[in-house]
């Protein structure tokens, strides 16, 4: 059976094979980052080719000679190749071909290239042409920064949060410094170095942050933007990224953050050099939220909603009550009661968190589900849901709400059960993620699956047994049809011989043919010979057979008749010989129409 | 049209005498009540965040021969949200097994998956569970194995039926021979299907590594050499017994004897760990 399914898995991939041999999907790129520099910036080039089941020969970029006041500083070549397979595509190569140029242009102007051309087996394909705009000037430009960074003019003007060093230091920039309680803060650190810097042996340290609730934002690539320190052009890197929310009021304090990297010249006799900075600390002011207020208002801006999966039930039956808040802060600190129910169980509802970044900003929703069961018939509303929250970007309490919402319950009290009071009020922010546990169930009981049943192999079965059956009866029928239509033959031919016997005035020959026609009757009837048998023996078969005794009379005269006839055939006239045919073909009729004896 | 009519009442009928024998006994239904009492007093421990209280419950309901896709999926929540997430994936995918297209224990299941992994990657730097991800398991990952039996049962009698009325039928319709081919492939599907759920394309039992370092030896010894290990939460399959050991080949190709303590094994109708 293994080898069986397993070859039948090759042969279903079999039509998939062809279409390796298709068109190469062939895709070529030119691209910089940035496209607008100013002298004495890098700006890095790249020109691709990718090709799904092509064979890449050649890739040109004509234009890069032409401009000698881009100069290069440095020039890669990747040439990744992997092979892919899948439904309807079967084995692929795909490969591509790429040249990353480092330039820095040494001059101002507009630097256009034409179309990059790669050849792939054989023929031409073309990439978009690149303008490039290099203005007057010395650093400062435009790098390849983080969005979500601090903008370039407050890194390199101010410098607070950072212990200069002429070679590599750290800074640390919070933003805003003054803020509510459970306001958002925006905490990047960055390094600022002159120094090269392998980005595999850069370790950071993460700042103490006692006091806050801390998200990080993760930076998944070193990048770097070119601002000027003191008159000197650093390169900035990013090297953490958090968002956090104070949990006290007073004077919190972000700790210095560390770092240790290697730094070399790049030479292969240089050993690199092992730099370790640490930052100073940073202090944020935080202010209770303003009174009088709501003592549960949480900070942020939010909206809510809420729904019932269904208006009607049964009583003993659930409705699940679904709470969304979702809006700008922290939605970890989002809290809501659901008011008690008249005739209604509540379990303890299951908690979602989705959170993101959008603009520097930590966004997100809070999901509450509750199963409600219905205990006793009526209506059953649930009242509106509040939540009070202080904005802090207009500085004022706002409340949202979410609509009364209703269920009816059809059927009888069920009998009180025990009421769920939660453990804990505050929810696991592990467990969230995980249920709701399923209340009901129809616990079944682990019976043998299916194949496993006795009965299965005999209904299996069954059908091609069936047909085994069915084709061999049919088979067996058709050779007994099949041979009684031969012996109907053998039978015609007999009683025509007669008759030729009869025409030609030959007595014996007739009466031969006679006995021939009968004795061929009774064997087909009887299923085996009779010529030879005694009279007597004849009827007791004949008898056991179901033959009538007038038909037996009939066949024994007629054969006694036949056999005198034909020893003395000379005084026998022809309209006798006549006489007997037709009672021949009567009586053979008779033994062919009588029913057979099972 | 009368002999095809004939042939579903039959079918029908005999569908019909299935259901009526596995109707529900009285013994087993007063069972149910008593069942269903530990299944609720496991909901409430489990409400509370009484986990320890949910998982003995559920486990009280399974010792009992309850094999049911929401117990485990109950079993499951209740292993993850105490943060014993290899016990949870065990359960999770138990409850697949039952019941194949249930988005919530996937759901789950993934996120069972991701919570190990950044568990274990925030001691060790990284970590990567092992999946399964044959062709096999991708193409009949939907259906149960029942189902799959079901619709081999039915296919088998139509493909049958086609092939006897195309044997031995006078009169052939335009629609027999299309008949023929569609419930053939059906057949083979089925089978290749059921065949794959039964495990004849696998060496073993399916099974998920329990502790958080399932030692994989030589022989079943614990003095045995040690081959490599197992992380909680891998899959794999048992190639083998002898006494308290089982031959645990984990997806990378990798096996070795463990003491089956230490895995646990998906398939329900299995022994259960």
């Amino acid at each position: 059976m293994r080898i069986l399914s397993l070859a039948l898995l090759a042969i279903a991939t079999l039509p998939w094979a062809p279409t390796a041999a298709a068109e190469p999907e062939v895709t070529v790129t030119l691209d910089a980052m940035p496209t607008e520099a100013r002298v004495g910036d890098t700006m890095q080039l790249e020109v691709r080719v990718r090709t799904r089941g092509g064979r890449i020969q050649d890739l040109k970029l004509a234009d890069l000679q032409k401009y000698p006041e881009l100069e290069i500083i440095s020039h890669q070549t990747m040439r990744p190749m992997q092979f892919s397979f899948g439904f309807g595509s079967g084995v692929r190569m795909e490969s591509s071909f790429a040249n990353v140029y480092v330039l820095r242009p040494t001059a101002p102007g507009t630097y256009k290239f034409s179309p990059a051309v790669a050849k792939v087996d054989g023929k031409l394909y073309r990439s978009k042409p690149l303008t490039l705009v290099v203005d007057a000037g010395v650093g400062n430009a435009h790098g390849t920064v983080d969005p979500a960074a601090k903008p370039r003019a407050a890194l390199g003007s101010e410098m607070s949060g950072a212990r200069y060093d002429p070679r590599a230091f750290l800074r640390t920039v919070v933003e805003p410094d003054e803020v509510y309680i459970g306001q958002q803060v925006n905490v990047t650190v960055y390094l600022y170095a002159r120094v090269r810097l392998s980005p595999q042996s850069l370790i950071p340290g993460k700042p103490s942050m006692d006091g806050f609730w801390v998200q990080d934002d993760p930076i998944t690539s070193l990048q770097f933007e070119t601002v000027p320190v003191n008159g000197t052009q650093f390169r900035a890197y990013p090297i953490q990224r958090s968002v956090a929310f104070p949990q006290r009021s007073g004077e919190l304090t972000i700790g210095p953050p560390k770092i240790s990297f290697d730094s070399g010249s790049g030479s292969l006799f240089d050993a690199p050099q092992r730099i370790e900075r640490v930052g100073v600390p940073v202090t944020v002011k935080v202010e209770p939220l303003p009174r009088p207020g709501p003592v549960d208002a949480v900070v942020g801006n939010y909206a809510i909603q809420a729904r019932l999966d269904r208006n009607t039930v049964k009583t003993g039956d659930a409705v699940t009550l679904t709470v969304d808040a979702g809006g700008t802060g922290n939605v970890q600190d989002l809290r809501i009661d659901l008011p008690p129910i008249v005739g209604v169980r509540t379990l303890q509802p299951a908690i979602r968190d989705q959170q993101r970044f959008a603009g520097g900003k930590l966004s997100g929703t809070r999901s509450w589900e509750w199963i409600l069961i219905a205990e006793s018939p009526g209506e059953h509303s649930v009242a509106p849901i509040e939540l009070q929250f202080f904005d802090p970007e207009t500085e004022a309490y706002e409340s949202v709400s979410t609509p009364a919402l209703s269920f009816t319950a059809s059927g009888e009290t069920t009998r009180q059960q025990q009421t769920i009071e939660p453990v804990e009020r505050q929810p696991r922010p592990s467990t969230a993620t995980f249920g709701p546990i399923r209340v009901y169930s129809a616990l079944t009981r682990g019976e043998a699956p299916v194949r496993e049943q006795a009965w299965f192999t005999w209904v299996l079965a069954f059908p091609p047994a069936m047909f085994v059956l069915i084709v061999l009866g049919a088979g067996f029928s058709r050779r007994r049809e099949q041979r009684s239509a031969t012996s109907g033959a053998v039978q015609r031919q007999l009683i025509r011989n007669a008759e030729s016997a009869l025409h030609a005035n030959d007595p014996r020959g007739f009466y031969d043919g006679i006995v021939a026609s009968i004795t061929h009757a009774l064997d087909s009837r009887l299923g085996e010979p009779v010529a030879g048998l005694p009279h007597t023996e004849l009827r007791r078969r004949l008898a056991a057979e179901g033959f009538d005794d007038d038909l037996m009379q009939r066949l024994v005269n007629e054969l006694e008749g036949a056999d005198f006839a034909r020893f003395a055939a000379s005084g026998v006239n022809k309209d006798e010989m006549e006489r007997c045919l037709k009672r021949t073909v009567t009586i053979v009729e008779r033994v062919q129409r009588l029913p057979r004896k099972s | 049209m009368r002999a095809w009519c004939i042939v579903l009442a039959l079918l029908v009928a005999a569908l019909a005498a299935e259901g009526a024998a596995f109707a529900e006994e009285p013994s087993r239904a007063a069972g149910r009540s008593s069942l269903t009492g530990v299944f609720e007093s496991a909901n409430v421990a489990a409400s509370r965040g009484d986990h320890t209280a949910a998982i003995s419950s559920y486990g009280q309901l399974i010792e009992a021969g309850v094999r049911d896709p929401d117990v485990y999926f109950n079993l499951a929540t209740s292993f993850a949200q105490s943060g014993e997430y290899a016990r949870a994936i065990l359960n999770y995918e138990r409850a697949l097994a039952l019941r194949p297209n249930d988005s919530r224990a996937s759901e789950n299941l993934r996120d069972a998956e991701k919570a190990l992994e950044e568990q274990r990657a925030e001691i060790e730097g990284e970590a990567t569970i092992q999946r399964s991800t044959s062709i096999s398991d991708a193409a009949y990952g939907g259906f149960s194995e029942d189902s799959l039996a079901y619709g081999l049962l039915v296919t088998n009698l139509i493909f049958f039926i086609g092939l006897a009325w195309a044997s031995i039928g006078r009169r052939r319709n335009r629609w027999l021979y299309p008949l023929l081919i569609t419930s053939g492939v059906l057949l083979l599907t089925f089978a290749l299907g059921l065949g794959t759920k039964a495990g004849l394309l696998r060496d073993g039992p399916r099974a998920v590594a329990l502790d958080d370092r399932v030692i994989l030896r030589e022989g079943p010894d614990p003095r045995a050499q040690v081959r490599g290990e197992a992380r909680g939460g891998d899959r794999g399959e048992i190639v083998d017994r002898d006494r308290d050991f089982v031959k645990l080949r984990v997806v990378s190709g990798l096996e070795g004897w463990t003491p089956a303590a230490g895995v646990g094994l998906v398939d329900s109708h299995h022994d259960v760990h």
